[in-house]
C-alpha cells in the first residue's frame, strides 16, 4: 500500500463560516507527522474530518481507500485535554481494556487474549504496575500514557494525537516523545502539537493549518511558530502564505 | 410492638421490605450509571413523565373494569416513552434538552392529575403517587418488581464494558465502532425501567433520592464501579430499613423519612470525605 490517507480538495464550513479550504495531501504508511498551526486554525476539525466525526462540505477523504466512518477501527485517537472526573470509578486496566471494545464478543466480556495486548500495550508505555490502580490517582503525565495504551490496545494502523503533551510536566514530555519514537514505523502516526521541540529529527513532515494546509519540512519549521507569532520561517512563500 | 416484632408478624411490612430490596438492587447499580453519566436531571423528568402513565393506567383499570392493569404497568410504559424522546432530543436537539425535560416533566404531571380527575368511582388523589406509600406493595406487583429487577441486572450484565466506555468516553466508544445512540437509549430505558420501582418505595417526587444519593455516596468511597454499585445498594437497603423503622415508630409517612434519611446522610457523607481528605494532605 502506497498510501494510508489522501484528501482531496477538502472543505469544511462551520454554519457558512469556512474553516479549512481546498486541503488536498497524502499520508503514506508509517510516516510521523506533526501538525502545527495557530488555535483556530482547524486542526482538530481536520482531525475530526479524518476520523469521520465531521463531513467535510466539499472534496473527498480516503482512509486506505474507502470512506473515514468505515475505518473507524483502524485508527485509535488521543485526545487533547480529556474532560476527566478524577472520582470516575474506572482502573487504568479497564481503560486500557475498553480499547478492545471492538472484539467484544455478545456477552459483553473481554477474552483473555484482550487482557494480554492490554498488559502489553501497559508494559509498552510503563504503566503497567498502576494497571489495578484507579484512573483518578495518575498524574496528567501518567493519564496521558494510559490514554496512549488504550490507543495502542485497539492496534491501530493509524494513531492520531491531539496535543498529547499538553498541560503535563517536561520529563512526561520526554517520556511520550519516547514512546512515540519506538512507535514511528509500526503505525502513521498524526500529532498535533504546539511544542515545537517535539518536531526534530523523528518528524517526517510538518502540516501547517491555518484555514488551508502547508506542508513544511521539519527543519524549516522555526521556534516562532510556537509562539503563535508566524514570523519568518526558512522558506520565505511559505511564511507569506500564511500570513495572507 | 417493636418493629422487628411487627415486620415478623404482617405481611404488609413484609412485603414492604421486600419490595425496598429489590427497588435498592436496581436502585444503586443503575444510580452508580446516573451518577458517573451525570443523568440526574433526565431521571428526574422520567420519573415526573410516569405520572401521566399512572394516571393513564388508573383511568383505563376503572373506567373499563380491567382488574389486573396496575398502575405498574401504566408507570413502565410512559417511563419507556419519555425515556425515548429525551434520548432521542439529546442525542439530535442537544441545544433544548433542558427545555424538552422541563416541558415532559410538568406534561407528564398534568396528565396524571387529568386522568386520575376524570376518572370514575372513589376520588384518587395524585398526592398518593407522588409522595408514594410502600405498604400499598400487593404480592403481584411484588412479582412485577422482582421481573423488572431480573431484567434490568440481566442488561447491565450483558452490556456493563460497553456502558462504562460510553460513560467514561463516548468519542471512544463511536471510534470502538459500538452503537452510542442506541446504549444511551438502553440506558435510558434501564434508569426508566429502575424508577417503576422505586416510585414504589418513595413517590415521583423522592424517587431521585433512592437513585442519586447512595450512588453519590458510595462514589465519595469507592475508585472502581463494580465496588461503586455495592456499596451504593447496601446504602439503599439500609436507607429503606431505617426509614421505614423510623416511619412506624413516628407515624411518618416512609418515602419522606427515607429521603431524610438519605439526605442527612450524604452530608454526613461529605463531612466524612473532607475530613479524611484532610488527614491525608
Amino acid at each position: 500500500m502506497i498510501e494510508v490517507m489522501r484528501l482531496h480538495k477538502v472543505d469544511f464550513k462551520y454554519n457558512d463560516t469556512p474553516i479549512l479550504k481546498e486541503i488536498s495531501c497524502v499520508i503514506r504508511p508509517g510516516e510521523l507527522i506533526h501538525i502545527i498551526g495557530p488555535n483556530g486554525g482547524g486542526k482538530t476539525t481536520l482531525l475530526k474530518l479524518l476520523m469521520g466525526f465531521l463531513e467535510p462540505s466539499s472534496g473527498s477523504i480516503r482512509i486506505m481507500g474507502k470512506p473515514p466512518e468505515k475505518m473507524r477501527k483502524k485508527m485509535a485517537y488521543v485526545p487533547q485535554i480529556f474532560p476527566f472526573d478524577r472520582l470516575f470509578p474506572i482502573s487504568v486496566m479497564e481503560v486500557v481494556l475498553s480499547g478492545r471494545l471492538s472484539t467484544l464478543r455478545w456477552h459483553g466480556r473481554y477474552r483473555q487474549e484482550d487482557k494480554e495486548i492490554a498488559i502489553e500495550c501497559l508494559k509498552e508505555v510503563d504503566l503497567l504496575e498502576f494497571k489495578d490502580q484507579a484512573m483518578g490517582s495518575l498524574s496528567g503525565g501518567q493519564l496521558q500514557r494510559a490514554l496512549i495504551a488504550r490507543a495502542l490496545a485497539t492496534q491501530p494502523q493509524i494513531l492520531i494525537l491531539d496535543e498529547p503533551t499538553s498541560c503535563i510536566d517536561f520529563k512526561a514530555q520526554l517520556e511520550i516523545d519516547s514512546i512515540l519514537k519506538r512507535l514511528k514505523r509500526r503505525m502513521t502516526i498524526l500529532m498535533v502539537t504546539h511544542d515545537l521541540d517535539h518536531i526534530g529529527k523523528d518528524s517526517d513532515r510538518v502540516f501547517c493549518v491555518h484555514g488551508k494546509l502547508y506542508e513544511l519540512k521539519p527543519e524549516e519549521v522555526c521556534q516562532h511558530f510556537s509562539m503563535g507569532l508566524y514570523q519568518k520561517p526558512t522558506k520565505p512563500s511559505v511564511f507569506e502564505e500564511v500570513m495572507k | 410492638m417493636s418493629f422487628l416484632q411487627a415486620l415478623m408478624q404482617h405481611s404488609v411490612l413484609q412485603y414492604a421490605m421486600l419490595a425496598a430490596v429489590f427497588a435498592s438492587i436496581a436502585g444503586g447499580v443503575v444510580g452508580s450509571y446516573v451518577v458517573i453519566k451525570r443523568l440526574s436531571f433526565i431521571s428526574g423528568g422520567i420519573a415526573h413523565s410516569i405520572l401521566g402513565g399512572i394516571g393513564f393506567s388508573v383511568w383505563l383499570k376503572n373506567t373499563y373494569s380491567i382488574a389486573w392493569l396496575s398502575p405498574l404497568w401504566g408507570a413502565l410504559l410512559a417511563g419507556l416513552i419519555s425515556a425515548l424522546i429525551l434520548g432521542w432530543i439529546h442525542l439530535y436537539y442537544r441545544e433544548r434538552e433542558d427545555s424538552v425535560i422541563a416541558a415532559i416533566w410538568s406534561v407528564g404531571i398534568a396528565l396524571g392529575i387529568l386522568f386520575l380527575a376524570n376518572t370514575p368511582g372513589p376520588k384518587i388523589e395524585l398526592g398518593n403517587y407522588l409522595i408514594g406509600n410502600i405498604l400499598w406493595v400487593t404480592p403481584k406487583e411484588l412479582w412485577l418488581l422482582l421481573a423488572l429487577n431480573v431484567v434490568i441486572l440481566t442488561v447491565v450484565a450483558f452490556t456493563y464494558n460497553r456502558l462504562l466506555t460510553l460513560c467514561f468516553d463516548e468519542t471512544q466508544a463511536k471510534l470502538q465502532g459500538v452503537a452510542v445512540k442506541g446504549l444511551y437509549l438502553i440506558l435510558l430505558m434501564l434508569i426508566a425501567t429502575t424508577i417503576v420501582l422505586l416510585i414504589q418505595v418513595v413517590g415521583a417526587i423522592l424517587v431521585i433520592t433512592m437513585l442519586v444519593v447512595p450512588a453519590t455516596i458510595a462514589n465519595l468511597f469507592s475508585r472502581f464501579l463494580p465496588t461503586m454499585m455495592a456499596i451504593a445498594v447496601l446504602i439503599n437497603i439500609a436507607f429503606s430499613y431505617f426509614g421505614i423503622f423510623f416511619a412506624y415508630h413516628l407515624s411518618w409517612p416512609a418515602g419522606a423519612t427515607i429521603a431524610l434519611l438519605a439526605g442527612a446522610s450524604y452530608v454526613l457523607a461529605l463531612l466524612l470525605r473532607s475530613k479524611k481528605l484532610k488527614l491525608r494532605a
